[in-house]
């Protein structure tokens, strides 16, 4: 049991869409600190439960809270760093450099004249050398890699120096060489930045050592603190309906 | 002719920096629409004896907050709403003008534009009017490029999307409605769009693409204007046909 105020605390959700249910009865806390991933099956409701943490979706029953208040009083919505679903998959031929898009995190912090200033420009820099994506700050949108637009995205997301970085499916559209430099650099963030981390991924046997919270979501949700105990293949075969043969860092560790 | 090309460069500044805007957002018909809707309001004008200008601004900007309250609040397709309210407000326009026997050259003028056709008084009214819807636009450039990117995140980010959204319709309907005088209300849609399409053949980012697509509007209204006053044309239409030839100069050199 924890006493400190969580950054999210999600309270009987229940979410449904006509006559579907897409979330239901679903309570959990996220507390400051910690690496959470979100698993499940595709169409189990996963990007449906971030978009209602963030306020994208109402919910049908239950509430959201962000550092106690309700989302309609929240306003601090800096403090959330946010990379949705296919991020990288963006318009090639949008009019815009990746210093152009990164920038666009300073503007949560801005008034109805929104002028960027040299602290904007400063913080810009910072994130997109911690990204590595700093060397790239004039070249187009278009003509950026898959990883190169990822960690763009994420350098964005940390331009307002979030307290939470919260990624849909991050490495959609990403190469395997550079998944791997993506979990890196996110356990650099959680560790060395202390930002706290809440991802949706499919790749369980990457994550298993890093996590420190996993959720499951299928309709309803299941958490477990201790994640390398849920990461059973039994749990994950039960959670996608297929036989699971577990891999942690790309070594198979067990088959079921 | 003097004061023509005063407000003919108004013009062009006014509509490329808001149609920069509105052809990101994949928007670009609304140009066509308002102006339209506009056009209701000079027929009701030219019936009522009333300033065609202001009637115009009124029936634009009832129009502007129709289009964004239908595609917000009843989720109907954004393209799907331009076409009603662009063939229902040319049909009442027609309804209007005929009821009223207003059939006449003063209504051609609104149609196609005419540089004759312009007084001290519009140039005043350009000049302060869109003066304002400028500075609104310029404001919040930022933001509004942020909205057009990515309009999910941005909302998340807590930037007033549903209001800059109401903003940016409004500040183009005010700016359609100073513009028929020279442009005319079936061509001021082609000044918004065209000189952005061209600019964005030369994949800039944002400024340099916002530059380039000012530049071809200026100087599409100089040439077009020229034309049209050594040749007795209609104003409207020659500067169209000028921005065309930019645009496919713009195709030309770009792919070579």
């Amino acid at each position: 049991m924890r006493f400190d105020l969580p950054i999210f605390d999600v309270r009987n959700l229940s979410l449904n869409i006509g006559n579907h249910t897409i979330l239901k009865k679903i309570t959990l806390q996220i507390f400051k600190g910690e690496y959470v991933a979100i698993i499940g099956p595709n169409g189990g409701g996963k990007t449906t439960f971030v978009r209602t943490l963030l306020g994208l979706q109402k919910p049908t029953v239950g509430e959201v809270l962000i550092y106690g208040k309700p989302l309609e009083a929240f306003k601090e919505w800096e403090k959330i760093g946010y990379v949705p679903q296919r991020a990288t998959l963006i318009d090639k031929n949008f009019p815009a450099t990746a210093h152009d898009i990164v920038k666009m995190g300073r503007l949560p912090k801005k008034g109805f004249f929104a002028f960027y200033t040299d602290e904007d420009k400063r913080k810009t820099e910072e994130a997109m050398k911690k990204m590595n994506v700093w060397r790239l700050k004039d070249r187009l949108v278009g003509e950026l890699s898959g990883g190169q637009r990822q960690r763009m995205m994420i350098a964005r997301a940390l331009a307002s120096d979030p307290s939470i970085l919260i990624l849909d499916e991050p490495n959609t559209g990403v190469d395997v060489a550079s998944q791997k430099v993506f979990y890196d650099l996110l356990r650099e963030l959680h560790r060395n930045d202390g930002i706290t981390v809440l991802f949706i991924t499919h790749d369980i046997g990457v994550i298993a050592d890093d996590i420190t919270k996993l959720i499951t979501i299928n309709q309803s949700a299941q958490v477990c603190n201790d994640p390398k105990e849920a990461l059973s293949c039994e749990s994950v075969s039960e959670l996608y309906g297929i036989e699971a043969h577990l891999l942690a860092n790309h070594k198979k560790v067990k088959s079921c | 002719m003097q004061r023509a090309f005063i407000a003919g460069i108004l013009i062009a500044v006014l509509a490329s920096i808001s149609g920069t805007f509105i052809v990101l957002r994949r928007y670009s018909m609304i140009g066509e629409t308002l102006a339209h809707a506009s056009l209701v309001g000079v027929a009701v004008a030219l019936i009522t004896g009333s300033n065609p200008l202001w009637v115009a601004v009124v029936f634009a900007l009832l129009a502007a907050w129709l289009i964004e309250l239908l595609r917000d609040r009843f989720e109907l397709y954004s393209d799907a709403v331009l076409s009603i309210l662009l063939s229902g407000s040319l049909a009442l326009a027609i309804v209007i003008v005929s009821a009223g026997g207003a059939f006449n050259t003063s209504l051609f003028s609104y149609l196609f534009g005419s540089i004759l056709a312009v007084s001290k008084e519009d140039v005043i009214t350009i000049v302060v009017v869109g003066g304002v819807a400028l500075a609104a636009i310029l404001a919040n450039a930022h933001k509004l490029y942020y909205i057009a990117f990515d309009e999910e995140v941005a909302r998340v980010n807590g930037i007033r999307v549903q209001f800059l959204n109401f903003l940016l319709v409004s500040v183009v309907a005010v700016i359609i409605s100073l513009s028929i005088r020279v442009v005319g209300s079936l061509l001021i849609g082609a000044l918004m769009v065209i000189p952005v399409t061209a600019a964005l053949q030369y994949r800039r980012g944002f400024l340099a693409t916002m530059s380039l697509s000012l530049l071809f509007s200026v100087l599409s209204v100089i040439g077009g204007m020229s034309v049209s006053y050594y040749f007795s044309l209609p104003s409207g239409a020659t500067i169209v046909l000028f921005v065309i030839a930019l645009f496919i100069l713009s195709l030309v050199i770009t792919r070579r």
